[in-house]
């Protein structure tokens, strides 16, 4: 049995709304995520997915409960927690003005890789993700296509064991997405836990080992496929989300 | 060490990008150099050309009465390069010299009274308002009291009067400032403001950018999620900030001592001759820490107001208030005369536009400017550490609040702080 590396409990999140007072945008969340696994957030826009992997990525903190990666709790030690993971989302672009060797680097030494081992762990970076031709052009040049290589470079430059990517695919054309899946489906057989939110069904359908479904800020249900295909008796991601949405908003 | 490791990496960072930015470069780099040397040789330019036009031009000036036996006076306007005009309506001459076509009149009349038999009175006619016609008055007014002297001279030798007998007594000048001393005199009166200026100006696109800029462009997460602590990012920032500010007000006291000698020179034309304009050596180092004193107080509140925008545009609205306030205890001191108390060393900006005053001028006031520097520590201490109670918010901290530094304190002080429930470190 893999490792637990990443754990909530009854994690919330409360917001106070100048029109609507106090949302609570994630209410009392519960899962754990292993090494070499690949786990998805699935749930529709305003679900609570970015906000649950904001505390986790210790940008938000939990108004209760609590959360720990690798064994370390999110309110207790952030700087240890941000070190051992990787944050991918929309809202975290690249700096433009850096090239994206200089990026890859930076990010390598500031999330405290071994200062000896960043330039040979920049050069395996560049070469993995095939830029070496656009490696001394700044970022502000490059394409979105180049741009989401780099980003994923910056994001595992420290080799975190954890990495989370938040809607990671949001905005990019269909190539674009199907080489950021595979990519993903590369970092799991590394043995990386990766904690995966989105919106697309197929995507989830095709990446996720488990599958939680989220909704209005609760987590639903929290299953393999097949266990949720068996749970709900549909075989589609699509229904098995419509069923326990709608139950949720039936109050049954 | 660690942490003195990690602002290293961050202020480099933030450095670098800082320094490929166009506008950062310009405005705390090279305008700092150029742009205040430029604008004064301009100025200066403009006005030693208008000087060489108006002395080219001949005065028009209506002479009535000239009496008989003074026709030395009227060539000696003419090698003044006054032409003279006959006389002709003098109310029509008024109305001329208002309207432009007639520069001055000169009207002479005879004194009446006993004993006043070949002595006559002069009346000067002119407009303040027109450059043309002040330069016709001084130049008639030169001729006349020169005219005068040498008459009164010729007259008092030929009555057998000696010359210190009607002159009474003589006023001498004598300045006793070396031309050291007067060019400290005139780089006191002006670089302390454009220091502040240009100080200000260097602080003011690196703290947009690096506050506001990073939001805009969708990096303010990416930092916030690095392995390292908030206080490390504020300080990199903040140094990053402080360095450009710091670099911007020694260029600019750099750049305009050593262009001030060649721009103001042949505007002061002979007198000038030894002026010697320099800072002295003794004054640098109370210069740099007044540049780092203030360029620290600068960008940590420049800083502070920023960190509330959520664009360059609203960043730039929110520090400029501040910027412009700034200016105003530095105008006033440009007053003459004006020493640097014990209660100015405890005004902020104030105090260390006094010290670079008088550093520039070789004086040193050192418990004022023991003050000055604690003050301006104090400062920045408060503004920071207000920098990081304001980074607690998590809504600043991702962005979402949209009021500024003063609602937020209003809002947090009545205790409505949901949103700073999650502070996060």
């Amino acid at each position: 049995m893999s490792e637990i590396t990443v754990e909530a409990r009854g994690l919330t999140k409360m917001f106070y709304d100048e029109s609507r007072g106090e949302v609570r945008a994630v209410d009392g969340i519960d899962f754990q995520c292993r090494s070499g696994e690949i786990f998805g957030l699935l749930g529709a826009n305003g679900a609570g997915k970015t906000t649950t992997l904001r505390m986790l990525a210790t940008i938000l903190k939990p108004t209760s409960g609590s959360a720990t990666v690798m064994g370390r709790e999110v309110g207790e030690e952030p700087e240890q927690v941000r070190r051992s993971l990787g944050f991918y989302s929309s809202s975290t672009a690249l700096y433009p003005r850096l090239t994206a060797r200089e990026t890859i680097e930076f990010f390598a030494r500031v999330n405290g890789y071994a200062p000896d081992e960043v330039p040979g762990r920049v050069r395996e970076l560049v070469a993995r993700f095939g830029i070496e031709e656009y490696a001394d052009a700044r970022v502000e040049k490059l394409s979105q296509g180049m741009k989401q290589k780099v980003s994923i470079a910056r994001t595992v430059a420290h080799d975190p064991p954890v990495l989370i990517f938040d809607e990671p695919t949001v905005g990019l054309d269909v190539l674009n997405a199907l080489d950021m899946q595979r990519v993903i489906g590369e970092f799991r057989t590394q043995g990386k836990t990766i904690i995966f939110s989105t919106h697309i069904m197929s995507e989830a359908e095709r990446l996720c080992d488990r599958i939680a479904i989220i909704h209005g800020g609760a987590l639903l249900a929290c299953d393999t496929l097949e266990g949720l295909r068996t749970a709900t008796g549909k075989r589609y991601l699509e229904d098995i989300f419509v069923y326990f949405a709608t139950d949720r908003e039936d109050g049954t | 060490m660690k942490s003195l490791h990690t602002v290293g990496l961050l202020y480099a960072r933030e450095m670098r990008a800082a320094l490929r930015e166009r506008s950062i470069v310009i405005n705390s780099i090279v305008i700092p150099i150029v742009l205040y040397p430029f604008m004064m040789w301009a100025m200066f330019s403009g006005i030693m050309f208008v000087r060489g036009q108006t002395e080219g031009q001949l005065s028009r000036v209506m002479v009535v009465g000239l009496p008989a036996g003074h026709e030395a006076l009227a060539e000696s306007l003419e090698a003044r390069k006054v032409m003279l005009i006959a006389p002709s309506d003098t109310t029509g001459a008024a109305a001329g010299i208002h309207g432009g076509s007639l520069d001055a009149l000169v009207e002479f009349s005879p004194l009446e009274a006993e004993g006043t038999q070949g002595t006559f009175r002069v009346r000067l006619t002119s407009t303040a308002s027109r450059e043309r016609s002040e330069e016709a008055r001084s130049r008639v007014t030169v001729v006349l009291e020169r005219y005068r002297d040498d008459w009164l001279q010729i007259q008092a030798r030929d009555a057998g009067i000696g010359e210190e007998e009607w002159t009474g007594f003589r006023v001498r000048l004598k300045n006793r400032a070396s031309g050291k001393e007067m060019g400290a005199f005139l780089l006191g009166l002006m670089l302390p403001l454009f220091f502040l200026i240009m100080t200000a100006v260097g602080c003011y696109h690196p703290a947009v950018d690096a506050t506001a800029g990073e939001r805009e462009r969708s990096t303010w997460e990416t930092t916030m999620s690095l392995g390292v602590s908030r206080a490390s990012i504020v300080t990199a920032k903040y140094l990053s900030v402080a360095s450009f500010g710091t670099m911007a007000g020694l260029l600019n006291l750099a750049a305009m001592t050593l262009t001030m000698g060649a721009i103001v020179k042949p505007l002061l034309a002979g007198s000038a001759e030894e002026i010697h304009f320099g800072l002295p050596l003794a004054g640098l180092p109370v210069m740099a820490v007044g540049a780092v004193v203030l360029a620290g107080f600068i960008a940590a509140v420049m800083m502070l107001f920023a960190s509330f925008a959520r664009t360059f545009k609203e960043g730039q609205a929110m520090i400029t208030p501040f910027y412009l306030l700034m200016m105003v205890p530095a105008i006033l001191l440009q007053q003459q005369g004006l020493t640097f108390s014990t209660t100015l060393a405890l005004v902020p900006v104030a105090n260390v536009v006094m010290m670079i005053r008088e550093a520039v001028a070789g004086v040193f006031h050192w418990p004022q400017i023991a003050i000055t520097i604690a003050v301006g520590l104090a400062m920045v201490a408060i503004s920071l550490r207000l920098a990081v109670f304001v980074l607690r918010f998590e809504d600043v901290i991702v962005g979402s609040y949209g009021g500024s530094l003063t609602t937020l304190l209003k809002e947090r002080w009545r205790g409505r702080d949901a949103g700073a429930q999650g502070g996060v470190r």
